[in-house]
């Protein structure tokens, strides 16, 4: 939605940041090894489960966004949300900002859906996590990449 | 010395068991911790770090804010409509500085 919403919005200096994205892009690939870099071993060391990347997570952001200080995020997760087949929380992670929490969203069987959106700060153009866990414990993570021209953790 | 003011945006009545959106906003500068002044001290951390929804008194939603939320932080989510009642919003603030609203939802 998020993702639509922005194409439309074409406007002059959207063109140019979209521009400068892929020059910085050019530039900077192969990208650095960096710690955080492999999501699945990140999200091993923060909670100590293996996740598995799933379809029925999803997260919309703007591809490309010309600053970092309020970038919108809608996630959604598909579920029934009953007792027995539910939803417990979600939790969002920007590995490259200085502190990589975002935000976990602790969702109630029945009571509330696993659908929510927020505005979060980006420190530089990177992968934005989302990890849910389910109530038999499986660990669901999806990914997205977000570009963005300026550092909003400053 | 600017005080949070929050906002809430649900409707007044739902339908038993429908789905409704609540949309919620809370004026907070969020003071990441990570910013220095003129003199270079670092800006100590104030952020809101916990947002509670309550519907008659049971915990339906909650949030952990980090570092990372923009600040003046935003939050839409859903909830099902099962009885007439009071939603209370709960904002935590590093600190101890709690701010809340609340809203009465009639369910036909």
């Amino acid at each position: 939605m998020v993702e639509e919403t922005w194409a439309i919005c074409s406007t002059r200096r959207g063109l140019f940041t979209a521009a400068a994205g892929f020059a910085s892009v050019a530039l900077l690939s192969p990208p650095s090894a960096h710690a955080s870099d492999d999501p699945v071993a990140l999200i091993k060391q923060l909670t100590g489960k293996t996740p598995t990347e799933s379809d029925r997570v999803h997260l919309a952001m703007p591809r490309v966004f010309p600053n970092g200080y309020t970038v919108p995020l809608t996630l959604g997760i598909d579920s029934p949300m009953t007792e027995t087949d539910h939803v417990k929380y979600a939790r969002v992670l920007a590995p490259r900002n200085p502190l990589i929490e975002v935000a976990t969203f602790h969702f109630v069987p029945q009571r509330s859906e696993p659908r929510v959106s927020l505005r979060i700060r980006l420190a530089e153009p990177q992968y934005v996590l989302v990890v849910a866990e389910m109530n038999d414990g499986a660990l669901l993570m999806t990914k997205t990449w977000v570009e963005v021209a300026t550092n909003g953790c400053t | 010395m600017f005080t949070p003011t929050p906002r809430v945006q649900v409707p007044n009545a739902a339908t038993k068991g429908e789905i409704f959106q609540v949309k919620t906003l809370i004026g907070h500068q969020m003071e990441t911790g990570l910013r220095h002044d003129d003199q270079g001290n670092v800006i100590p951390r104030k952020i809101v770090n916990r947002f509670v929804c309550r519907y008659n008194d049971v915990v339906v939603f909650g949030v952990d804010l980090h570092e990372a939320v923009a600040a003046n932080p935003y939050i839409e989510f859903y909830l099902r409509a099962t009885e007439s009642g009071l939603l209370d919003f709960v904002w935590e603030e590093d600190g101890g500085g709690v701010y809340s609203l609340a809203h009465h939802l009639t369910v036909g």
